[in-house]
């Protein structure tokens, strides 16, 4: 059994245009101390995925239509919402995008830490505090002690996802779920942060989901990495298995969009890919593979039957033209 | 109400201006179009209904607190001196609401030119210009025009003159904003760039872009110009000569607890005519801005 | 902060004066003499009380020395000569000052705690019930004249459930009693008043905290707390509700003339023995230097409260350094 274990998860939203399968059996993985990497364009519902197992679909419109969330063998899906939110915080917390709007304008950054300390520890406000400067000196902030009476505004954007996670790491979380954390930083303080999150893992040994567009994240983060499009999850394996030799021509199409990372031979780069199209409204799936009509390898099974996860349990991919064998 | 409707799509994709797009936006409002039909019915009441109905509102013509239901030929009852409520009722409707319109027309007036100005030209002229707004807002609305009114005329042209002079800073502040916004716009600088003059890109480019908030507030501003008048005449500040419904509420005041109805109803006809008005005013907001519909 | 309070009284001041200048225009503007407006249409103004007056303003001086000495009059807090009641205008209304101010603030007090409440509770569930509601109060409170609001809960409270008292401010059968009876009984009076005047500010701030609560419900910052485990009772009232309360002080501060005007009338209605009864006891006896002190107390009353608003929102928004 593992730490976290996503089965066969549904989750359907509500829309002008009816009732939309945002998320379409999605199955997933991961143990203590490892590091999965869920990759996919906007909109493949690796967001929905991370705000499903924190309980925090927006509900409505969205719903949690089938499958289940197991935490430690704990179902989460049918749980209380007391429950949930003993556990929100506590065993999983998340790290969102956004770190210049994901803190409070009007609380200062040690009152937010704290909050977190005091809604699931049983400690005085005095020592949740000093405990939150603690924290931010663990996360690299300087002049810990006076940054924590700081407001959110007088931080920069780095500072503030540092702060962000302290408050997530603040009770020690089973599993910490990371929603690119560093899209909205700069390249070098993405590094720093990606370190921070490898420092913190090693320590206490949790479970870190990372949400990422970025190959370039996973290459530097990640244990096994799963590939998600249109609300599914179409190849998953190692990491190194993934970046080395990926199967969907989805994956493909990711890993030649990395600057450098291609066969490129005599010192000369590759020329930068990209992948055409965008991903379909979800509303316009129709029978077949959702990427058909961005893929250069469909052939007139992809239009009428959409593949299943299939191949070897290490490394397994939703493609037709894997399975069949076909360039 | 629009999905039962298969030609709604069909005519919004047909109209060609915003203020006609917003038009059908605004027929599928139930609550809009409900309010724009009770203030047609209070304005075609207003107008005629006196002439229909027949009765003098300043004579004598029963017992005084005749109750309504009483006496079949004054539905409504009388007043404390025995004259007709419902005759009031027609003719006190006139002065309100041109008193409302005239006054709304003069927010607008002021308001639009000096936001204007402060919004287009900017710098010192915006400085003296929104300090001199600043300065009559301190000035509480009602008391201020009391004592124009009462140091002037009591007329109704004194008193829409009053409410005019004490409304404008709102509608100055929301046109100065408009105008900010507007004219660091590309069809400004283009209009500029012809060398079309300060007044012609003021009139003729930047106004017709900021009208549908000022639509909104100049229907709004009639909705608290009408309700400035009723507040005024029931102070006894108006023309005591002209029966309005404010004056009605206030002539009656002193018999209220032996007699409810005659300040009771020309209040609700104050009541919905404001009312009416703000249904509109909401309905207006709601067809130039569909975005916020979903709130 | 203390500069910035500094420089917002130094501006106060300055408006201050320029509702004076309003003040002595206006008379110079209004028909007739000069003297004989000061003192009154009806102040039965003798000869000798119009001599008085000239030499008093100076009327016969040149208009910019008038103007001198009638600011240096008024920023001493001389606001002039009731003549129909024979004392100084300042008196007059520092007598009156203290039920007008008790009745706005509780108005002020009760609007906002039920209009934020209801703005709350319907942006919990923005297409529920209680949220439209919540708009069809706003849209009626917002229609209906505040006078004729408070005859209608006088006849209500007076003939039907007669629990409150009606008119006045004190029962005067109360008067010999200790502090505390007779403070209830003030509030007992304040009751109808101040729900009156409250109804059309609550509608107001009930759409405009609905609104404001629904914005900041989307917000990311509401989504992280409730990602640690916030009780939903702690992300309204703590994390939502302090940032959506910003939109509702500026708020508060712009309506203060509003609710002051409001004021005036209910006062006449109740016959609260507050400024709008002087007011109107001025309009009646053609009082013009009465009727101009009260404007100009008035006045002042609006420019404290914007500096409170002000002040308050630096406060409450960090963002605006209001803590150093």
């Amino acid at each position: 059994m593992a730490l976290l274990e996503i089965d066969e998860l549904k989750v359907t939203f509500r829309t002008r245009h009816g009732p939309v399968t945002a998320l379409d059996g999605v199955s997933l993985r991961v143990e203590a101390g490892e590091t999965l990497g869920i990759v996919g364009e906007s909109g493949c519902g690796k967001s929905i995925t991370a705000l499903s197992v924190m309980g925090l679909v927006p509900s409505p419109p969205g719903n949690i239509a089938g499958g289940a969330i197991r935490l430690a063998g704990e179902d989460l899906v049918n749980t209380s919402p007391r429950r949930l939110r003993r556990l929100r915080g506590s065993e999983i917390a998340m790290i969102f995008q956004e770190p210049m709007t994901s803190l409070n304008p009007v609380f200062t950054a040690g009152d937010q830490i704290a909050e977190a300390i005091m809604l699931h520890q049983n400690v005085s406000r005095a020592e949740a505090l000093s405990r939150a400067v603690a924290l931010l000196d663990r996360v690299g902030i300087p002049e810990a002690r006076r940054r924590a009476d700081d407001y959110p505004h007088q931080l920069s954007g780095g500072m503030r996802q540092r702060v962000m996670i302290a408050m997530a790491v603040s009770c020690q979380p089973k599993v910490l779920i990371a929603d690119e954390p560093t899209t909205a930083l700069d390249v070098t303080v993405q590094a720093q942060i990606f370190d921070l999150l490898n420092d913190l893992q090693r320590e206490t040994g949790a479970a870190i989901m990372l949400i990422t567009h970025d190959m370039g994240a996973i290459a530097e983060m990640a244990d096994r990495v799963a590939v998600m499009y249109a609300g599914r999850v179409i190849e998953e394996g190692r990491a190194d298995d993934i970046l080395d030799l990926p199967k969907h021509p989805y994956t493909r199409g990711l890993i030649a969009c990395i600057p450098n990372v291609g066969k490129g031979e005599g010192g000369e780069p590759p020329p930068l890919a990209e992948i055409p199209g965008v991903v379909p409204p979800l509303h316009l799936l129709g029978a077949g593979c959702a990427f058909r009509e961005r893929c250069g390898s469909a052939f007139e099974r992809c239009a009428a039957e959409r593949p299943r996860l299939l191949g070897p349990a290490a490394h397994p991919a939703a493609c037709h033209a894997v399975e069949e064998g076909r360039p | 109400m629009s999905a039962a409707d298969p030609a709604a799509p069909r005519k919004a994709a047909r109209a060609e201006s915003p203020l006609r797009e917003a038009w059908v936006m605004f027929r599928r409002n139930r609550p809009a179009m409900a309010g724009l039909a009770l203030l047609v019915l209070i304005i075609l009441a207003t107008l005629y209904g006196a002439l229909l109905y027949g009765g003098d509102p300043y004579e004598i013509v029963w017992a005084p607190h005749e109750p309504p239901g009483a006496t079949p030929e004054f539905p409504l009852g009388t007043d404390y001196l025995g004259r007709d409520i419902v005759a009031g009722l027609l003719t006190g409707g006139g002065p309100t609401l041109a008193v409302g319109a005239a006054a709304a027309l003069l927010t607008m007036l002021i308001g639009v030119t000096i936001g204007a100005l402060a919004g287009y030209f900017g710098g010192a002229i915006d400085n003296l210009l929104m300090r001199f707004t600043e300065f009559f807002q301190v000035l509480p609305a009602l008391l201020f025009a009391m004592v124009l009114v009462t140091l002037f005329s009591p007329s109704l042209t004194m008193i829409a003159i009053a409410i005019g002079l004490v409304s404008w800073p709102q509608t100055a502040r929301l046109t100065r904003a408009e105008f900010l916004k507007i004219r660091k716009l590309e069809y400004v600088t283009a209009a500029r760039a012809i060398g079309a003059r300060d007044g012609r890109i003021m009139w003729r480019v930047i106004l017709p872009n900021a009208l549908p908030p000022l639509i909104v507030s100049a229907t709004l501003t009639i909705g608290v110009a009408i309700l400035f008048e009723a507040g005024l005449s029931f102070l006894g500040l108006g023309d005591p000569n002209t029966m309005s419904w404010g004056l009605m509420i206030g002539a009656n005041r002193a018999y209220i607890l032996s007699a409810w109805w005659p300040v009771t109803f020309p209040g609700l006809a104050i009541f919905l005519t404001v009312f009416a008005v703000s249904l509109v005013g909401d309905g207006l907001n709601d067809a130039f801005n569909p975005k916020l519909r979903e709130r | 902060m203390a500069g910035y309070l500094l420089r917002r009284l130094a501006y106060g001041l300055l408006l201050m004066a320029g509702v004076v200048i309003l003040n002595f225009f206006l008379i110079r503007l209004a028909p007739g003499d000069p003297a004989e407006v000061i003192a009154g249409d009806m102040g039965g103004a003798t000869a000798e009380v119009l001599a008085a007056i000239r030499a008093d303003y100076g009327l016969d001086q040149p208009l910019l020395v008038q103007l001198g000495r009638y600011l240096g009059a008024m920023m001493q807090g001389d606001l002039g000569e009731s003549y129909f009641f024979n004392r100084p205008v300042s008196e007059l209304i520092g007598a009156r000052i203290g039920p007008t101010i008790l009745l706005v603030l509780a108005a002020q007090v009760i609007s906002i705690t039920i209009g934020v409440a209801m703005g709350v509770m319907a942006a919990r569930k923005p297409n529920g019930v209680l949220s439209g509601a919540v708009s069809v109060v706003a849209t009626i409170g917002y229609a209906v004249p505040v006078f004729w609001m408070g005859i209608m809960l006088i006849i209500l409270f007076a003939s039907i459930i007669p629990i409150f008292p009606v008119e006045g401010m004190a029962d005067i059968r109360l008067r010999n009693e200790g502090w505390l009876e007779r403070m209830i009984d003030i509030l007992h009076h304040l009751a109808l008043p101040a729900f009156s005047l409250a109804v059309i500010f609550l509608a107001i701030y009930a759409r405009l905290s609905r609104a404001s609560m629904l914005d900041v419900l989307g917000a990311d910052y509401v989504r992280t707390a409730r990602a640690k485990g916030a009780s939903e009772r702690s992300v309204l009232f703590r994390h939502a509700l302090r940032n959506a309360a910003l939109p509702v002080i500026t708020v508060a501060g712009l309506q203060f003339g509003g609710l002051l005007s409001g004021a005036l009338l209910v006062e006449t209605v109740f016959n609260w023995p507050g400024m709008g009864t002087l007011a109107f006891d001025a309009i009646l006896r053609r009082d013009y230097t009465l009727l101009l002190g009260v404007l100009f107390c008035a006045a002042a009353m609006v420019v404290i409260a914007n500096i409170v608003t002000d002040l308050a929102y630096r406060l409450a928004d960090p963002r605006l350094g209001g803590e150093t």
